[in-house]
């Protein structure tokens, strides 16, 4: 039902919605974000991407924040799928993808996924750029959005 | 003269280094890689498939010596003040050679560390090599000096192999401590990765005296109680009030920035 994993080599999502979806019947929707490296971002010209996190960590808060998805909507399945080391403009980067009987559900918890992952998962990203390499600081918005989710 | 890392019974432990004094320890080993010389030529122009070459087989030898307890089962986890690795291509004997300069103020020597920095280097070499050539040997790996410690300077002697015996040093830490472990941002701008602290030394087994005894042991540390630093004990987010206890995995961290 959840299936979390850390990775450097590229995720293909049809592949991965395949084995999400074998031998499911009851299964209405599935809603996929995929995040990919641009080529700007706090500077222009974004040259490429390093992707650190915390093993050990990574996994258990991936699988914690699918977990207390699992328990806010009724969902049939969920994959997280995040990379590491190098990466390049327009390369994916993330992919969280989320089944349910209804889009609503799907819809919601992919977007609660993101944004708990953006704010809760041990990954930090150091950008390569023309003018230099430097680590990307924390978006407040990150943060807002986060809060969106924070039950009354 | 007997072999530090043995018992009385012939088996191998760690040695307690506790008693020893802190003083300045240095080390330089060195090795080479023979290749081809259409290899060598390749490797000076950055026309290897896999990219700059040097560079990574530099941050491959830094990575290395700072992970050689990991690698050397008796040898102690050092918080290490430098490490550089170095390079010399020689036309002439066909080879690049490597050497490795590992420094730090403690117990315990740090030849281990240097040893373990040149052989990854050398061994990141062929990897990013092997593509265009086989036959490289990896040759001549070996400790050139030490400074610092109970046995004091030693240097080799040109080409003395008996004078490697004096070269035997004892490493130091308790095996049994909390992990302390520095990630990203954090890790590169106080220049540490790694410590290990008994929970007998701190005043008391939580987070906060955990950052206070290693804002005394150096003062980098510091950097650890910003409000924006964040700390986690056996992969769970934890604050300063988190208790703790030998064996204990404590990590300390940027804001999170993935995504």
């Amino acid at each position: 039902m959840i299936d979390v994993r850390v990775q450097s080599p590229v995720f293909d999502v049809g592949e991965e919605q395949r084995q999400l979806l074998a031998g499911r019947h009851d299964i209405g929707a599935v809603v996929t974000f995929t995040g990919l490296v641009r080529d700007f971002n706090e500077r222009p010209d974004v040259q490429a991407l390093s992707l650190e996190h915390y093993p050990g960590m990574t996994e258990a808060a991936l699988r914690d924040i699918a977990e207390q998805a699992t328990s806010r909507w009724p969902l049939d399945g969920i994959r997280i799928v995040h990379r590491v080391g190098r990466l390049l403009p327009s390369d994916p980067i993330v992919m969280v993808m989320v089944a349910s009987a209804h889009r609503r559900a799907a819809f919601d918890a992919c977007d609660f996924l993101m944004d708990y992952l953006k704010t809760c998962a041990p990954f930090w990203k150091k950008e390569h750029t023309a003018s230099g390499t430097y680590w990307v600081s924390v978006r407040d918005s990150d943060a807002r959005d986060a809060d969106r989710w924070e039950e009354a | 003269m007997s072999l530090t890392h043995l018992n009385a019974r012939g088996e191998a432990h760690m040695v307690d280094v506790g008693d020893k004094a802190e003083t300045q320890r240095e080390a330089v080993a060195s090795g080479r890689i023979v290749m081809r010389p259409e290899t060598l030529a390749l490797l000076a122009e950055g026309g290897l498939p896999k990219g700059d070459v040097l560079a990574t087989a530099r941050i491959a030898g830094i990575q290395a010596a700072k992970r050689t307890h990991e690698l050397i089962p008796l040898c102690h986890a050092l918080l290490l003040s430098k490490v550089s690795v170095d390079f010399r291509l020689d036309d002439a004997a066909s080879c690049v050679h490597v050497e490795s300069r590992c420094r730090l103020a403690g117990r315990t020597g740090v030849e281990m560390e240097a040893l373990t920095a040149v052989s990854v280097a050398c061994l990141t070499l062929y990897d990013m090599c092997k593509a265009v050539d086989r036959d490289m040997m990896v040759e001549g790996v070996r400790l050139e000096h030490k400074t610092g410690g109970k046995s004091g300077d030693w240097h080799r002697a040109s080409e003395d192999e008996s004078a490697t015996r004096e070269a035997f040093e004892t490493p130091s830490v308790e095996i049994a401590a909390i992990r302390v472990k520095l990630l990203a941002e954090l890790r590169e701008r106080l220049d540490i990765e790694e410590v290990e602290v008994p929970v007998a030394s701190l005043k008391r087994p939580d987070v906060a005296s955990l950052k206070a005894a290693l804002e005394k042991q150096d003062s980098r540390f510091a950097a650890l109680s910003a409000a924006r630093i964040l700390c986690a004990v056996n992969h769970a987010m934890a604050h300063d009030g988190t208790s703790l206890a030998d064996g204990d995995e404590v990590a300390f961290f940027p804001p999170v920035t993935g995504g």
